[in-house]
């Protein structure tokens, strides 16, 4: 370069040229001897190390972070709402189905109501729990806890009137019923579907190419590698020792990064699918519980009013598929792997046996025979609708369960590969600017 | 041209920045999740809306019924290719009715069969018909859609306290009355409500598709008129405070006023109803049929008999069937 012929002219280089992180900081940078040029070269390569080092840490623990809140906070409030849901569901299918009967409810069906309530009770107040006061979420979480006592209200008044023999508890029935149908169930599932894409969000994030991390470091690393041969064919000497070590420190520091993507991306693609198996698994269950809502519905009204069977035949429709091959169990048993199918085989048998135990009921009630109808709905045959239902619903528990606990692991062996992802590339890159400094320091001191 | 160069350092983590700074606009790569949309649970289906009462008919007087002729034809004495002969063979009759209207029509819930004034009168002509009162299939309609299960024979009758109107025997061919009802509202003990007047801005509820519809709508009165699908609703509304008062026929109030005694029936009568058991204007067989039957219940006495069973605990006096008009 054309600077190189003039002359030096800086008192202070002498000085200065011993400690080249001090010059560095000098106002008189714009030198043009050999050591200054050197001590320039110097500077920028540390600060390229450092840079690298800054925003791998950054990088790494926005990435901890989210990965921390989607297996923590998130996972938490999405499992609640799930379950939020499922609980409100059955409870309004057994209030429903236990009017079914007439005369004072069964107490087994009695007992499931009331351990529906509290289990959903606890989940809204562990939810309210992880909510900071401007959450999203909040709204929702407010509307299911000012609703729920409503609700129960109303189906309380249903059974004094029942108890007294007064046919107006079937109208508290029918409106706690919509009120549970229009209101509380549609918040939960939209408390569940912003969590399910927060969670995503954050698996997104916790999994995303960490392109920043990666320019800088190649940036710095091709610039101490250029400077290192550009070096060493200047002085016609082997390799500078200190570039050479910086170089591989920041080769180390990048390939740790890559290493803990590649293994978070197998893992959260493994958490993934489970999350959508139990995502669909939850679909079906809601749609199963609302089916047996409406069987029970229907028979109370004799086949007439405004609810009609074809309420069941949509919800079973989406469990199964219009053409009994599809629906959201095809989809939970594609995403769950051959580990999971064989449960979810399991419940689609249960629930075409439902289905059939569903027409037959259908069939005896519009042929006049009322009495066997309901016999079927709330009776103890084993080919009876409740039966079925019952073994449905036990078998849709045991598949979630697993899809459940296969989604939690997986996110937390996720979350395990980016152990030491925040300081382990940053100290390497730290170091890494340290040997620049050392290498090129050596350099200069030739120059004294 | 071979000193130190500062440049090309530079320029690589000049780039390398530039490209760092730039890349969080590049859309998300790697991992993603899935958002799990595939769940879709709907809801039953919200009670759907019925179509509001049909627009006021030009017709002004209503038709009698057809005559019975002479006495009704034994069970199993039907002629062939008659409505008589093809409910014999089905076995059953199938009746629409309410389970929610205490005394008239209502499911007991102690028992879950279905009881009342009513649900008597099916038993009796399931009796006269097929030999036994058993043989009956209630199906519960909702008020706005009486008329329409007669018209797509979805039910052989309905005997849900219907009033006989010359706009609904457009669809609907009529038995005789076979009760008197006047329309009244039902107000909280509490409420300073003696007549439809103290209502004023007031929300007041009946059921939708309801005689009791049009004739609120029609007082010179500013009633905020609401209607759900029951009368019943309407007095879930009433004990939460959210209606000030519930209108229907007498008959109708009463059972409510029977359910909650902090309630009453107060006012003169708004409007003067007969029910009737409603049937298809194809099945004239059926309605000379049933119209025997109303005959030979008012001059056995069963016909009250079963009213004031009813009745007589909460209407003082009890409505008891009119005299039968017929038209030839």
């Amino acid at each position: 370069m054309s600077l190189d012929a003039r002359p030096a002219h800086s008192p202070a280089a002498p000085t200065t040229a011993r400690f080249p992180l001090v010059r560095r900081a000098s106002p008189k940078l714009a030198g043009t001897t050999t050591p200054m040029r050197l001590s320039r070269l110097g500077a920028v390569l540390v600060a390229g190390c450092l840079l690298t080092a800054v925003v791998s840490l950054a990088s790494g623990l926005s990435r901890q972070s989210a990965t921390d809140e989607g297996a923590g906070r998130v996972a938490a409030l999405t499992a609640d709402a799930a379950e939020l849901y499922s609980s409100l569901a059955d409870a309004d299918a057994m209030a429903t189905s236990g009017y079914v009967a007439g005369g004072v409810e069964p107490s087994a069906v009695r007992a499931r109501y009331g351990d529906d309530i509290a289990r959903a009770s606890e989940r809204l107040v562990h939810a309210a729990g992880q909510l900071a006061g401007d959450d999203p979420a909040r709204p929702l979480v407010t509307t299911v806890a000012q609703r729920l006592p409503m609700y129960t209200g109303l189906i309380e008044t249903a059974r004094f009137y029942n108890r007294q023999g007064l046919p107006l508890g079937q109208s508290y029935l029918g409106n706690a019923s919509a009120l549970m149908r229009e209101t509380i169930l549609p918040a939960v599932e939209q408390l569940r579907r912003q969590q399910s894409v927060l969670l995503a969000d954050d698996y997104g994030r916790g999994g995303a190419l960490p392109l920043a991390v990666l320019l800088l470091g190649a940036g710095a690393l091709i610039g101490l590698l250029d400077a290192g041969v550009r070096e060493r064919h200047r002085t016609n000497r082997v390799i500078n020792p200190g570039l050479l070590a910086a170089a591989g420190l920041l080769v180390l520091a990048l390939l740790w990064w890559a290493g803990a993507m590649a293994l978070t991306d197998t893992r959260l693609a493994t958490a993934s699918r489970h999350g959508t198996a139990t995502t669909a698994l939850d679909g079906a269950r809601a749609a199963v519980l609302q089916a047996r809502s409406n069987e029970s519905l229907v028979l109370v009204a004799r086949g007439g009013g405004s609810v009609s069977d074809s309420g069941f035949t949509t919800q079973l429709n989406n469990v199964l598929g219009a053409n009994g091959s599809g629906g959201l169990l095809a989809t939970a048993s594609a995403a769950a792997g051959p580990d999971g199918a064989p449960a979810i085989d399991e419940v689609r048998t249960e629930a075409e046996r439902w289905r059939q135990a569903h027409r037959q009921l259908r069939e005896l009630d519009d042929g006049g025979r009322y009495n066997d109808a309901v016999a079927s709905a709330i009776g103890t045959d084993p080919a009876g609708s409740r039966a079925g239902f019952e073994r449905l619903d036990a078998a849709l528990g045991r598949a979630l369960d697993a899809q459940r606990a296969a989604l939690d692991a997986g996110s937390h062996s996720a979350r395990d590969a980016l152990t030491g992802l925040d300081a382990g590339p940053a100290v390497l890159a730290l170091l890494a600017a340290a040997a620049a400094a050392w290498g090129i320091a050596v350099r200069m001191r030739e120059y004294r | 041209m071979n000193g130190v160069q500062v440049r090309r350092p530079l320029l690589y983590l000049g780039v390398a920045c530039a490209l760092a700074l730039l890349s969080p606009l590049v859309p998300a790569l790697g991992g993603g999740f899935g958002t799990g949309s595939a769940a879709t649970p709907d809801g039953p289906g919200a009670p759907g809306a019925a179509a509001p009462a049909a627009p006021a008919p030009a017709c002004t007087q209503t038709r009698e019924s057809l005559r019975p002729s002479g006495s009704p034809p034994a069970p199993g004495a039907f002629p062939p290719g008659s409505t008589l002969a093809a409910i014999a063979a089905r076995g059953r009759l199938i009746a629409g009715v309410d389970q929610g209207k205490y005394l008239s029509g209502y499911r007991n819930p102690a028992t879950a069969d279905l009881q009342g004034a009513d649900i008597d009168l099916v038993h009796q002509i399931a009796a006269a018909l097929l030999g036994d009162p058993a043989k009956v299939q209630f199906v519960v309609l909702d008020i706005a859609d009486r008329a329409a299960a007669i018209e797509r024979g979805q039910v052989d009758m309905v005997v849900n306290d219907f009033t006989v109107t010359c706009a609904r025997q457009r669809t609907v061919e009529f038995s005789t009355a076979y009760l008197d009802a006047a329309q009244r509202i039902l107000v909280p003990v509490s409420a300073n409500v003696h007549e439809v007047e103290d209502l004023a801005d007031q929300r007041v509820c009946t059921s939708r598709g309801s005689t009791t519809e049009a004739v609120l709508r029609a007082l010179p009165l500013r009633l905020n008129v609401v209607t759900l699908p029951g009368i019943p609703d309407c007095v879930v509304e009433l004990q939460q405070g959210r209606m000030a008062a519930v209108s229907s026929d007498d008959v109708i109030l009463a059972g409510l006023a029977a359910q909650d005694p902090r309630t009453q029936v107060v006012g003169r009568p708004l409007d003067h109803a007969r029910y009737a058991v409603g049937m298809s204007p194809n099945a004239p067989d059926l309605v000379r049929f049933v119209n025997g039957v109303l005959e030979r219940g008012r001059a056995d006495g069963s016909l009250a008999a079963s009213d004031r069973r009813w009745f007589s605990g909460s209407l003082n006096p009890v409505p008891l069937p009119p005299p039968a008009r017929y038209r030839d």
